[in-house]
């Protein structure tokens, strides 16, 4: 066995059936283990494809997504991917390919120090110097990535290593970490102030973020079912409300519904669970919240107290913590929010949208149309703009893991190979992206992808000819001097589907909507819904960066 | 504010400096010994409070991905 069999003979021992990557000179004895090997390499077309698909892979499934690629420019374009997932703690194991140990540090074709470069988007890194280390060093990326907050974790492997024969074939320990177990114990303490303030507080509200993917999902309906309480989400935790929960409130923050926003402004005490308090939900943390007293429950200790101070800290994974509470909850009083609740929900009203003439099609209006028809499975990813916040607003997940979108890195170019990767990991769900007319330019040849595997990914592109959230930001903010905005020259994508041997479909009017949806929707294969949208539609409501929920914004003026 | 920590991976040393660097504070003191499977390495720092604040969470992250039971 040489270092490359060990690789795969290791990511066989991890479960990995499938793994996104694009081949090259170093990482070649790799390519050349995987021919005619039961763990699947999916071929993308350019890397960075490859580090969202193993994103959308693992954000939809809870497990471990993989991608690899060859030494210098292939390593560096793994790097957005690899961000996007610590910024978001999605598991990724990346595998890059690097120049023969006596070619380092001579500047050698495609030599690149990827070590050094990832350092500060990984967990942690690793160059492998031998090919007996390759097993026990992906045993333990794989344990790390999974651990406690979930992220990325690199391997490096010089082309000689992967050709270097294994001398060492015992197995590696089974636990290299024994902090792969059961993460830090709640403090019984903490669990009992947070439930006393639970039940002398008037107006709580819990906000549960990206943390509930870690299986919390049960226990946090649970939760908020038992006290009544008004809750809301972050982006990254759509879905998790119990579909049809009065108590939801819908999503969180900037451009959050304004229901959520304001009871959070109103509230006397903030449940804040598995979230981070990222500025896109606070606004200007000062004046975030301002009367209420925080409880924070998260499995990483480095976020107490990092944007908003918490009066009682819960160190621990999610789903301890949640059981914990239920637990101290039911040894006594279990006080009942309904009133507050039916308060809070009035708070809201209507999504606000601009005036869209009746003969144009409108984007809020389409993917209105849309969310009605998906299937209750639908998987969703999205890529970053406004048809993210739109689909943010809108979407009804039945699970967080239906959603997927790059939330703190907002990585334009994610979403339709994020697809990609979902749909591989849930080959019998139906996988929808809502996608732009700029990040969908970003990943263009991945519709290779999807007619190379026969893909049934489903492409909605929201094309408005602009770069639209910055365009609505050079409107709003910026006197409207629209630079590098206009997309007016935009090719035609139904013709570069069709290229690709896509079906695809033009939506210009709206009097077609439903229909051509519907077809969409029915189709069998890999489709594209191309929407010819209103030039200038904004995303509403909105809370200007650096504000507070007081400045909320609904439209135009 | 000063830091005496133990290290698995002597690259950490590089990247607490990148840090303090990237925080606006000033690495005003390192010594580091590479052991045989840890490095100890002593940090002093100036800067402004919220920044060393935010520095020595991010120390705190790199030692929680590192450690190794």
């Amino acid at each position: 066995m040489n270092g490359a069999q060990a690789v795969v003979a290791a990511l066989e021992r991890e479960g990995v059936e499938t793994i996104f990557g694009y081949p090259g000179g170093a990482i070649m004895p790799l390519y050349d283990a995987l021919y005619e090997h039961p763990v699947r390499h999916i071929l993308v077309r350019h890397e960075a494809a490859a580090a969202f698909a193993a994103s959308g892979y693992a954000r939809t499934s809870g497990r471990v997504g993989v991608c690899c690629a060859t030494s210098g420019p292939g390593a560096t374009n793994l790097v957005t991917g690899l961000l996007d997932a610590m910024m978001d703690s999605v598991p990724i194991v990346a595998i890059t390919g690097q120049v023969r140990t006596e070619l380092m540090g001579t500047d050698g074709f495609q030599e690149a120090d990827v070590c050094a470069i990832t350092q500060a988007v990984t967990k942690r890194n690793v160059l492998v110097s031998s090919a007996d280390a390759i097993a026990p060093a992906i045993a333990e990326a794989f344990a790390l990535a999974r651990s406690g907050r979930p992220g990325p974790v690199l391997i490096d492997i010089p082309n000689d290593v992967l050709k270097a024969a294994v001398t060492d074939v015992t197995s590696p320990p089974a636990k290299p970490f024994a902090r792969r177990g059961a993460g830090p114990h709640v403090s019984d303490a903490a669990v009992r102030d947070a439930v006393a303030r639970i039940r002398s507080a008037r107006r709580p509200v819990a906000i549960i973020g990206g943390g509930v993917r870690a299986d919390s999902v049960e226990l946090y309906r649970m939760f908020v079912a038992l006290l009544g309480l008004p809750h809301t989400a972050t982006i990254n935790a759509l879905g998790a409300a119990a579909p049809g929960d009065p108590s939801y409130l819908g999503m969180l923050g900037m451009h959050g519904l304004k229901a959520a926003n304001k009871a959070v402004q109103r509230a006397d005490l903030l449940i804040a669970l598995g979230m981070r308090f990222d500025d896109r939900v606070t606004g200007k943390p000062e004046r975030f919240a301002r009367d209420a007293s925080v409880i924070h429950a998260d499995i990483d200790a480095t976020e107490f107290g990092k944007i908003v101070s918490a009066d009682v800290a819960l160190h621990g994974r999610l789903d301890d913590t949640l059981q914990a509470l239920i637990d101290e909850l039911s040894r006594g009083h279990v006080p009942r929010f309904d009133d507050w609740a039916a308060e809070a929900r009035l708070l809201g009203g209507a999504l606000p949208s601009d005036h869209v003439e009746a003969h144009v099609l409108s984007a809020t209006d389409v993917l209105d149309r849309l969310f009605a028809a998906l299937p209750p499975d639908a998987i969703v990813t999205t890529d970053v703009g406004q048809h993210q916040m739109w689909a943010a607003q809108r979407a009804h997940p039945a699970h967080p893991r239906n959603f997927a979108t790059s939330a703190g890195l907002g990585a334009m170019g994610f979403g339709f190979p994020a697809a990609i990767g979902a749909k591989f990991a849930h080959p019998a769900a139906p996988v929808f992206t809502i996608v732009g007319d700029g990040g969908f330019q970003m990943c263009l040849p991945e519709l290779a992808t999807l007619r190379r595997y026969d893909v049934p990914v489903k492409i909605v592109l929201i094309d408005n000819h602009n770069l639209g959230m910055v365009r609505q930001w050079q409107e709003l903010f910026f006197s409207e001097r629209y630079s590098a905005t206009n997309l007016a020259d935009n090719p035609d994508f139904v013709a570069i589907a069709r290229a690709y041997g896509i079906e695809a479909y033009r939506l210009e009017s709206p009097a077609d909507a439903d229909h051509l949806i519907e077809r969409f929707i029915a189709s069998r294969g890999p489709a594209l819904l191309h929407c010819a949208c209103h030039p200038t539609e904004n995303v509403w409501p909105m809370i200007p960066a650096g504000m507070s929920v007081d400045d909320l914004m609904e439209a135009r003026g | 504010m000063t830091c005496e920590l133990t290290l698995r991976d002597v690259r950490s040393v590089a990247r607490i400096v990148n840090l303090a660097h990237r925080f606006n504070c000033r690495t005003t003191h390192i010594q580091a010994a590479v052991g045989e499977s840890t490095t100890s390495a002593s940090f002093a720092f100036d800067g402004p409070a919220i920044a060393l604040t935010r520095l020595r969470a991010q120390i705190d992250r790199i030692l929680e991905y590192e450690t190794v039971a």
